[in-house]
């Protein structure tokens, strides 16, 4: 009988304490910092239009397909380079150029800190890149790369306008 | 007799060039683990598969921490030297190689970079060497494992994208997968390593 009574006591005492030790833990768990808003595994195709972006070029063509047969060129590795748009697109840029041209290979950027980043990039394999001196305005059109640079909060990409962005 | 004390000088040269020959190699081959380098193996992340899995041990693509490190890596065959970063989780932890950059585990910069050098494997690391990028992959928009800090190029120009057999790299890929780092031949993109599977 007593033997019964001790069993059924060790029981109750160590699923208590178990219990306790369970509770202890996940009230002390580690809460994970915030990591920014999920962004998903593809890249916005953002256009920023109206926005005043940073552009870096690769080069000017009077044709599309010139333009594509250039760009397939480039090596940036594994990593997609520029992208083939339009110069319409963005007011302000064939004045900047000053070359007659309808399609450049472009990436466009909403903070100095990115462009300044890709310009690295393309110098890491011997490739072209001339940032603008004077952002331009992004009337829409096709992606142009926008959103491929970190947001100054560290948090994930730049996925918004910024202040200098802004019109 | 000029004749004969210039033939005892040059076969005293030689006796003197061959074994300084033979032994320097030696002496300047093994300097890495004679300055100290060891394989530190400390606190290396689990290695992630898939996107979900990626963002929860690495954050976001493009965030502060996938370029909080850096080191440079010389090509052997250009002799340029490249800087790059990578994830804070991966390298940056001081070793007697590597100075204290505020890193968390030894894995890139000291050990998959010491035991190349150690096995005098740096031959065959080739210019275009690049690291962390804030971009897509090639020809998608996809994030690529760059964005995140993860991933690596070495001889990028001669281990080309779209190349699915592998000539430089392949001599010291096996380092590279000892250490938790998957080889982009699988998708013949030989010059790419990444920590992470199924992205």
């Amino acid at each position: 009988m007593k033997r019964r009574q001790a069993v059924v006591v060790g029981l109750v005492v160590g699923v208590t304490a178990s219990a306790g030790v369970i509770a202890a833990a996940a009230g002390k768990a580690p809460v994970r910092p915030s990591q920014g808003p999920p962004v998903g595994p593809m890249v916005r195709a953002d256009t920023g239009a109206g926005e005043l972006l940073l552009v870096v070029v690769g080069g000017v063509f009077s044709s599309r397909a010139e333009a594509e047969a250039a760009n397939e060129t480039l090596a940036f590795g594994d990593l997609q380079g520029y992208y083939v748009v339009p110069v319409a697109q963005f007011q302000g840029f064939r004045q900047q150029v000053g070359e007659p041209s309808d399609f450049a290979l472009v990436s466009a950027f909403r903070t100095e800190e990115g462009a300044q980043a890709f310009v690295e990039l393309a110098a890491t394999f011997g490739n072209t890149a001339t940032i603008l001196p004077e952002r331009v305005r992004s009337l829409g059109g096709l992606y142009a790369g926008l959103g491929q640079e970190a947001s100054p909060d560290g948090t994930g990409p730049l996925l918004g306008p910024s202040e200098e962005s802004l019109p | 007799m000029r004749t004969g004390s210039h033939g005892r000088g040059g076969l005293r040269f030689v006796s003197i060039a061959i074994p300084i020959a033979v032994v320097l190699p030696l002496i300047v081959a093994f300097h890495w683990t004679r300055l100290g380098w060891r394989d530190g193996h400390v606190n290396y992340p689990s290695r992630p598969s898939g996107y979900t899995q990626i963002v929860n041990r690495f954050g976001q693509p493009c965030n502060a921490e996938a370029r909080a490190i850096s080191m440079r890596w010389t090509a052997a065959d250009t002799g340029v030297t490249y800087s790059f970063r990578f994830h804070r989780k991966l390298g940056g932890r001081p070793t007697a190689m590597v100075s204290d950059k505020g890193g968390r585990s030894t894995n890139l910069d000291n050990d998959v970079y010491g035991h190349i050098q150690n096995a005098h494997l740096q031959p065959y690391i080739k210019h275009g060497i690049y690291g962390y990028a804030c971009r897509a992959k090639r020809n998608s928009n996809e994030w690529s494992t760059h964005a995140f800090g993860i991933a690596v190029d070495v001889s990028s120009a001669e281990e080309y994208l779209g190349k699915c057999t592998s000539t430089i790299n392949r001599n010291h890929a096996s380092i590279w997968q000892g250490h938790g780092w998957y080889w982009g031949l699988a998708f013949c993109d030989p010059m790419h390593f990444q920590y992470a599977i199924n992205y």
